[in-house]
């Protein structure tokens, strides 16, 4: 069972910003650069704190001034890899801004804007090979170039959606398909499976270990009755 | 930290001068052919004087005694004659005098209060919660209820000391309720640029800080800390007694009014973020609260149903539907339950309202994630928006009907800027093109949600009929190829997996992962495996029907007269009066709770 909990409250939140996404400090527009600082370290880590991002993302909503598109960026590609529905979260605070005034400093939030999209729609619907050629092809080469590059362990995390998505609906999976999914070769494949503890077998097939998502089984629900829940009605007929 | 927010507070309250507001767009222009020799603030101050005693004279009687008598009541806080007067008395006046028009202004009333400020701050609250309701607000009721609303914040935020008043707990929900709903309406109002006067614009340009998020947001939180609710709400929790209690929460915190507008307040933050899109705020402000039917809040109905309506909303932009389906199933329950009370309630369309919103809420869900968690909802469901959500349970195509009942049962979303009014430019750029209504935007969201699962449906329809079958069989029911169809067996895995909040858990955003789903399945390289749970017969429900229809044909049977005899036909008819006073016959409808009937 995955938790909300380490969502919530991530086990690397330090108490400076516990206190930013709890406390009302929240709204001061001057603490801003703390949680962008925290950001920044989540850039440059594998850690991930969605709510301190989204708290960036509120003061900007309430103070247009302080809008920095690449801090906006960088959130939305954390919120990429995410299992929760982060990325719409994250969209959902960015109101309609009036168009860029300032002409010499382009925003490169409206040209991203789509790419980062119709990625993020591809990993939910899984489809994982269309993902990578896009996120290979030229489309996306500023993203990489000025943004993914810098994102430590961006690959991962998007094999690490795979992954959960694989773990759950397969027992056993073809291994030209799997490192399709994973866009890993066939020789890097064998090793990532292995540290997950997934068997290569025969022909290639690989076997993933039981968990609770990958073995389904019938069951018919009874419904548990006790007395003491009909305590209401049965006193009431004895009374009537 | 508490009192950086509070100095912000008296920043804004500080440019609010009423008298300055009205001189600016009150009365101006109208006396325009005034004799030069005469000072023209005298002659407007005796003009205005003149203007009054005109306006009072025409106040009904009956009004006037009633204004006079409700004064009484609130000097003396007699809660029960403020409840008749608030429930009762102002609603049979209005429908009898003032459907149409303003009740009498607050300044032609004052004679009849001794010119009691803090009387005429409440009786504004109410002279412009009608004209919102009732008439159209034009931009100076919109500033000058506004206005009000901050002086009678800052009154009750800061006097000396927490002030003496008392106020139906009716009223105080109201207060908060009406505030947030003034700012929304506002908020929704100054986005339509083009219908704008040259004197709109003008004002709306030096807005500042008028109906601005963060003015709202400050009230709300001001009154949260003053009255330590958290502390309070934690206390009772931990089980402390009376007195425990009463040294935490100060001298704020014990009198009721603050209490309950501290508690007002944590369900209204839940709904300033839902209408600001920020749905995971919305949930995190109510940690703490305890959302079942003993808390305090849900001694006022309104008040419980709002909080469940975002609540379930908020659950349903998180993709946790199965979350959503379990808040709206509870209280469209209670609803139903507390329906035979309610008829008469001057909220009843209101709540009948929101309720319905919360049935096609309940029907997207269901559409989304299928559950049978109650049949007697999803009957209504069905009754209600059966066409709707046979359409939604078939993937893409219905893809219009989501779209329908979602923009039908949303809350009314806002922007938190105003449109660029202070910058001309800007702003004929704004007219030009129209960034996209918020409402648009929450929806768009929430469809790519949709889209995503799109497929599940058909898949589903599929499965239900093998335990076990050839993927490539499979994709060639569906006319897809199989690759395509093996990504799309991953989708529906996910689906029908869900973070669900468990019993014990504080936080509204706590959860686990849960199974959602009756159908189950494996793909074993290239053969898919399908399991289904079943729901045995359910006797429960059956069992408590029939009891209650037994039971009320057994009351009726005994209500009814017995064969009259000659010569006491007056003391039977008696009897039977008697008899109907002490046991009203059952109407239809639940009358016994369930319990904690759960079906595992």
């Amino acid at each position: 069972m995955v938790s909300a909990s380490e969502w919530v409250q991530p086990s690397t939140r330090t108490d400076l910003i516990e206190n930013l996404v709890s406390g009302v400090d929240r709204y001061n527009p001057n603490n801003v650069g703390i949680l962008e600082d925290y950001l920044y370290h989540q850039i440059r880590t594998e850690e991930y704190d969605c709510l301190a991002n989204l708290a960036i993302l509120k003061l900007y909503q309430f103070n247009p001034d302080l809008y920095n598109p690449d801090v906006v960026i960088n959130i939305l590609i954390k919120a990429l890899t995410s299992p929760f529905p982060d990325f719409n979260l994250c969209i959902s605070l960015l109101d309609e801004r009036a168009a860029n005034v300032n002409p010499d400093e382009p925003d490169p939030l409206p040209a991203l804007l789509p790419l980062l999209t119709t990625l993020h729609n591809l990993l939910q619907q899984c489809r994982f090979p269309a993902f990578w050629q896009l996120y290979r092809s030229d489309k996306s080469e500023s993203l990489r170039d000025n943004y993914t590059v810098e994102c430590v362990g961006f690959e991962d995390a998007v094999r690490r959606v795979v992954v959960r998505a694989v773990t759950g609906a397969f027992k056993r999976i073809g291994s030209e398909r799997l490192s399709t999914y994973l866009n890993l070769d066939v020789e890097d494949l064998g090793e990532y499976v292995q540290k997950l503890g997934w068997t290569v077998g025969d022909a290639g097939v690989i076997s993933l270990p039981s968990n609770p998502d990958n073995q389904p089984v019938s069951t018919v629900v009874q419904e548990n009755i006790q007395l003491h829940q009909l305590t209401k009605i049965i006193t009431h007929a004895q009374v009537a | 930290m508490a009192q950086r927010w509070e100095s912000d507070l008296d920043e804004d309250l500080q440019d609010v001068d009423l008298n300055l507001a009205i001189g600016t767009y009150g009365q101006n222009g109208i006396y325009e052919d005034a004799q030069p020799r005469i000072d023209e603030a005298t002659l407007l101050a005796v003009q205005q004087q003149m203007a009054q005693q005109a306006a009072f004279s025409v106040v009904p009687d009956v009004v006037k005694r009633f204004i006079v008598h409700f004064h009484q009541a609130v000097l003396d806080n007699n809660l029960a004659e403020i409840t008749v007067a608030y429930e009762s008395g102002w609603n049979k006046l209005t429908e009898k005098y003032y459907q149409k028009t303003e009740w009498p202004e607050a300044e032609v009333i004052a004679p009849l209060v001794n010119d009691d400020q803090i009387f005429l701050i409440l009786y504004r609250e109410l002279y412009y919660r009608h004209v919102y309701s009732r008439l159209q607000p034009d931009i100076d009721d919109r500033f000058h209820s506004y206005e009000n609303s901050c002086e009678l914040f800052n009154y009750l935020l800061n006097s000396d000391g927490p002030v003496a008043l008392q106020l139906p707990e009716q009223w105080l929900w109201d207060i908060i309720d009406e505030f947030i709903y003034q700012f929304q309406s506002f908020c929704v109002w100054r986005t339509k640029v083009k219908s704008k006067t040259a004197e709109e614009l003008q004002l709306l340009a030096d807005a500042g800080q008028v109906w601005s998020s963060y003015s709202v947001l400050n009230v709300l939180y001001s009154l949260i800390q003053k009255s330590k609710i958290h502390e309070n709400i934690a206390a009772v929790q931990e089980g402390k007694s009376a007195e425990e209690i009463a040294e935490i929460v100060g001298e704020y915190g014990v009198r009721p009014l603050y209490r309950m507008l501290g508690y007002f307040s944590i369900i209204g933050l839940l709904r300033v973020h839902s209408l600001l899109g920020d749905f995971t705020l919305a949930l995190k402000v109510m940690e703490g609260v305890e959302l079942n039917q003993k808390s305090p809040f849900t001694r006022v109905t309104a008040c419980h149903v709002t909080t469940y309506y975002y609540v379930g909303f908020c659950y349903i932009m998180l993709r946790r539907y199965t979350d959503a389906i379990r808040t709206f199933v509870s209280i469209l329950n209670f609803i139903l339950r507390m329906r035979q009370y309610h008829t008469r309630s001057y909220q009843y369309d209101q709540i009948n309202k929101t309720a319905d919103r919360m049935y096609a809420l309940y029907a997207i869900c269901n559409a989304l994630s299928p559950s049978r968690l109650d049949d007697n909802i999803s009957n209504i469901v069905k009754e209600r928006y059966g066409e709707q959500f046979a359409k939604m349970s078939k993937g893409e195509e219905g893809i219009p009907a989501f779209e329908e009942l979602f923009i039908h049962a949303c809350p009314k979303f806002i922007n938190a800027n105003p449109p660029p009014y202070e910058d001309p430019d800007l702003l004929a750029t704004y007219i030009e093109e129209p960034p996209v209504e918020p409402a648009q935007r929450h929806l768009g969201l929430f469809l790519s949600e949709v889209r995503a699962q799109a497929p599940v449906p058909t898949l589903r329809s599929f499965l239900k009929l093998y335990t076990s079958l050839d993927a490539s069989k499979l994709a060639n029911f569906l006319d897809a190829d199989e690759e395509e169809m093996v990504q799309q067996l991953m989708v529906m895995k996910q689906a029908s997996r869900s973070v669900s909040r468990v019993e014990g858990e504080k936080s509204l955003l706590d959860g686990q992962t849960i199974p959602t789903s009756d159908l189950d399945f494996v793909i074993d390289e290239n053969m898919v495996h399908i399991a289904e749970s079943t729901v045995g017969r359910r006797y429960a429900g059956w069992f408590i029907r029939n009891t209650e229809h037994a039971q009320r044909v057994y009351d009726t049977v005994k209500n009814a007269p017995l064969p009259p005899k000659s010569g006491s036909a007056s003391t039977q008819q008696h009897h039977q009066q008697q008899q109907q006073g002490s046991a009203p016959p059952k109407s239809a409808g639940q009358k016994v709770a369930w319990g904690g009937v759960k079906v595992n």
